[in-house]
């Protein structure tokens, strides 16, 4: 490899280029639907039970820190519109993508680059499939679909815990806790949110894939690409989140 | 239980191939270099069918380079590599997948899927090539393949509570299974001791013999050259520095061919 | 494997069908919430500010919403208008001399639409009306409100603690109503006045039997009977007699109108003497109102507190407060100067005693 000026600049261009190879070959048949199941399987269902754990506790402690606050105010009444917006809004798709990030962003990174270490990812070529198809592109599309859906069960959770951390302080039923919490919400706060996780699925998935895919050989390697892929993957969220709260204003989503 | 329809031991036809290809792998000329590493500069080498060709070499002498072209992972910068008479760099890609299926690689590392158990590892190729239809005739397969490698009842172990030499031969067991008309071993001995390096030099003899399969071997391990090679050709300074049969090598008056023989 | 990637499946589904249920439940619910499912009717108002009012802010009628504001365009300099989508099942209450008025939803609440009834027949709003609209006082305009009664308590304040100071202060008045003799005096005149009034009806009841003679006596004489009878039937003789009649009634007659008049003065309290005397119920009303005067401005300065809490006024009350606390410092020393004016003053006027009755 020569020299480059900017070795952030050059991997920024090899990742669009990977990207690039991603909508390529994502579209071209053949389509690997049972690999994608899989994946959807195992970084969808099976990251269900943190990322639930993680949305519980970040509505219930959201909610239970505020109080007091809230209570000096005599504003105690807008503790389900204050924690719904901001759980909903960035709450629950930042740090459920980050959680995600750590989980599947280091576990794709791992596997991809040991599979290239050992060389399985020629292996994959030599018996006629194409691994490009077979790994990265299930998977990006796997965590692509998969993180939203995740950001909303963890939102659903992360609410019931407000409820139930409301409860602890007070007494509010089920349907004014609802009423509240909708007559904060509208599309404008909802779709946004919705959408950028879908840009954070694919990030993660699509950075960890690259960092696996082109790993260095050795052992050395592997550690390093799931070490980097959760670094960048992590970043790359928050710039992207920093783009969406831009965007989301220019349309006057705000 | 052998197609032995397929290849013949004859050496000079070349039976269901151009009528140009009289040997099964042909390489001419070829050249890659990496940056300034130029890793083989001009290599040309025949393999005829039936026939096992070790292709010795020190390390780091570009033999896996050679491999890698062969197969299509790597893209030779010159020169031309004619696979059972198909040009492998100018295919087309899937034009290159069906010609794989033809094809085995052994790797150097195994390369077995460690996500997937020993059968799924087999059925993998299997069932990526479309090669059977329904599940007892897979079953029958994947069986022949480990009965081939002597390794009949380990198909529902994961590959890493396996030995090396048991990895070896399942990964060996997973590239015959598609019944492959050319063989490549990438250093199929390294790493494993003498004597299990034995077993799969046995092993290599005992499949040739079997499917008729011609094979290429690279190596630097001399045991391995005098027990599989029908013929061996040594790669030196991005060439083909010498060839011929064990015993021509060994006799060979050049000290670079010597040194490998002491 | 099979068996288990079916299962694999299954719970791949639930998980998605869970998630896309969620976010479908949420829209869903949050479109019925703008009315995007309900059949909606547009209305139009036109205001000269919206005060920040936003697209899909919601319309209330009697504080239930029942509509959301679909877009908001400038006419001109001076006019905005505002289209809105009305429930259609509320249309029978909305009329068309409604009063559109921009509210917000609690202080800080976010910016709504209230739909005001007016009283008077009208039929009900068609789809397209442009409603009359009110401008109720923003935010500023309440504040300087506040701050004009404000200014106004401080006057008022001012002016009865002067007048209190003054009552205080007033010599004559303290002497009239400490004044025993006076009191004394005027029951003695009452008593006298009585008196007069009783020796009067027994000089009225002689005058009456000596008319009653005098009268019989007449009937004797103008029958002729006697010397006697001429004399008196003599012209002159009843003249005078009758003049004398005459003045007692009249001395009687004023004696009967002082007297009522200082009765009246008395009892029924018209007298700015009496109203010190005797009407507690003034007293009370002024106790009353000096109290009243004390709660309110105690409220007062408790609103003022809470607003300086509010963070959204901080600002305002710590400039507020730089100025009053100015002027307090020149209070004081004006307070000081009176205080040494009335430990002066109070050496002269005797403490206030209960008037003797």
């Amino acid at each position: 490899m020569s020299l480059s000026d900017s070795p952030i600049l050059a991997e920024t261009g090899a990742m669009t280029r990977f990207a690039g190879r991603f909508l390529r070959e994502g579209l071209r048949p053949r389509y690997e639907l049972p690999e994608f199941l899989r994946q959807c399987y195992v970084i969808g269902y099976q990251s269900l039970p943190l990322v639930g754990i993680t949305g519980f506790i970040m509505g219930l402690v959201l909610t239970l820190q505020s109080h007091p606050t809230m209570a000096q105010f005599g504003a105690e009444s807008w503790i389900p519109t204050m924690v719904s917006l901001t759980i909903i809004r960035e709450m629950g798709p930042i740090i459920t993508a980050l959680i995600f990030a750590g989980k599947i962003g280091s576990s794709i990174g791992a596997e991809l680059g040991s599979m290239r270490v050992t060389e399985q990812i020629d292996a994959m070529e030599v018996s006629g499939t194409n691994p490009f198809k077979y790994l990265v592109v299930t998977r990006v599309l796997a965590t692509t679909l998969m993180l939203p859906l995740l950001t909303i069960l963890a939102d659903a959770l992360a609410l019931y815990a407000s409820y139930l951390g409301i409860n602890t302080k007070g007494v509010t039923t089920l349907a004014l806790f609802t009423n509240n919490v909708l007559s904060g919400l509208t599309f404008g706060d909802v779709l946004p949110a919705v959408l950028k996780t879908f840009f954070f699925g694919f990030a993660i998935g699509l950075i960890g894939c690259y960092k696996g895919y082109h790993a260095n050989k050795g052992t050395e390697g592997v550690g390093q690409a799931a070490n980097t892929a959760v670094v960048v993957s992590s970043l790359v969220i928050f710039l992207l989140d920093l783009l969406a709260v831009q965007i989301t204003g220019l349309l006057g989503l705000i | 239980m052998l197609p032995d329809s397929r290849t013949q031991p004859d050496a000079d036809a070349a039976p269901g191939s151009g009528p140009a290809a009289e040997a099964v792998v042909r390489l001419e000329h070829v050249a890659k270099s990496f940056g300034n590493n130029h890793v083989l500069r001009d290599f040309s080498l025949l393999v005829q069918p039936g026939q096992n060709v070790v292709v010795l070499g020190k390390s780091g002498s570009g033999k896996s380079v050679l491999v890698k072209c062969i197969i299509g992972l790597l893209r030779p910068d010159a020169g031309r590599i004619t696979v059972l008479g198909h040009d492998v760099a100018s295919l087309p890609h899937d034009a290159l997948d069906q010609l794989r299926a033809r094809l085995g690689f052994l790797f150097q590392s195994n390369a077995l899927y460690d996500s997937m158990t020993v059968r799924e590892n087999l059925l993998f190729p299997l069932r990526r090539q479309w090669m059977a239809h329904g599940r007892s005739e897979e079953e029958t397969l994947v069986q022949q393949a480990l009965d081939d490698v002597g390794l009949g009842d380990t198909a529902d172990k994961m590959p890493a509570e396996l030995s090396g030499g048991m990895r070896k031969r399942i990964a060996l067991a997973r590239t015959l299974i598609l019944r492959p008309e050319i063989i490549l071993y990438d250093e199929p001995t390294t790493g494993l001791d003498p004597v299990t390096g034995r077993e799969i030099d046995h092993l290599i003899r005992d499949v040739q013999q079997k499917y008729n399969t011609a094979a290429l071997i690279i190596s630097h391990d001399m045991d391995c050259v005098r027990l599989t090679a029908d013929r061996v050709a040594l790669l030196a300074e991005g060439r083909c520095y010498a060839e011929g049969t064990y015993e021509q090598l060994q006799q060979h008056p050049d000290p670079r061919v010597n040194e490998f023989f002491i | 494997m099979p068996a288990d990637s079916t299962r694999n499946n299954v719970r791949l589904g639930l998980f998605v069908m869970a998630g896309l249920g969620c976010v479908l439940f949420v829209l869903f619910l949050l479109g019925r919430q703008q009315n995007l499912f309900s059949h909606s009717m547009m209305v139009r108002a036109d205001f000269r500010t919206v005060a920040g009012l936003l697209t899909g802010n919601n319309v209330r009628l009697g504080g239930i919403t029942v509509g959301t504001v679909k877009k908001i365009s400038i006419l001109n300099d001076t006019t905005v208008r505002v289209e809105m989508n009305l429930n259609s099942d509320v249309r029978a209450f909305v009329r068309k001399n409604a009063v559109a008025a921009i509210g917000t939803d609690g202080l800080v609440g976010n910016t709504i639409i209230n739909l005001n009834a007016r009283p008077g027949p009208a039929a009900p709003v068609q789809p397209g009306d442009i409603l009359q609209t009110a401008t109720p006082p923003g935010l500023d305009a309440m504040l300087g409100t506040l701050e004009k009664s404000n200014k106004n308590l401080v006057g008022i304040t001012k002016g009865l603690r002067e007048i209190t100071d003054k009552i205080n202060g007033s010599e004559a008045l303290w002497k009239l109503l400490s004044n025993e003799e006076l009191a004394a005096n005027v029951s003695q005149s009452a008593r006298g006045a009585a008196l007069t009034s009783a020796r009067l009806a027994t000089a009225a009841q002689d005058v009456q039997q000596l008319t009653h003679d005098a009268k019989q006596l007449a009937r004797g004489i103008q029958q002729g009977r006697g010397p006697l009878g001429y004399l008196l039937t003599d012209q002159d003789f009843a003249g005078q007699v009758d003049h004398a009649a005459r003045q007692l009634a009249g001395t009687s007659d004023t004696l009967a109108a002082t007297l009522t008049d200082l009765q009246r003065q008395v009892q029924s309290g018209a007298g700015p003497l009496n109203t010190l005397l005797a009407d507690t119920a003034a007293a009370r009303q002024v106790r009353l109102s000096l109290r009243n005067v004390q709660q309110s401005t105690a409220s007062l300065r408790q609103s003022m507190e809470a607003l300086q809490h509010n963070f959204l006024l901080r600002g305002y009350f710590r400039r507020q407060e730089k100025k009053k606390r100015k002027a307090q410092q020149k209070q004081a020393e004006r307070q000081e100067e009176r205080q040494q004016a009335q430990a002066a003053q109070q050496e002269t006027p005797t403490p206030p005693k209960p008037p003797a009755d």
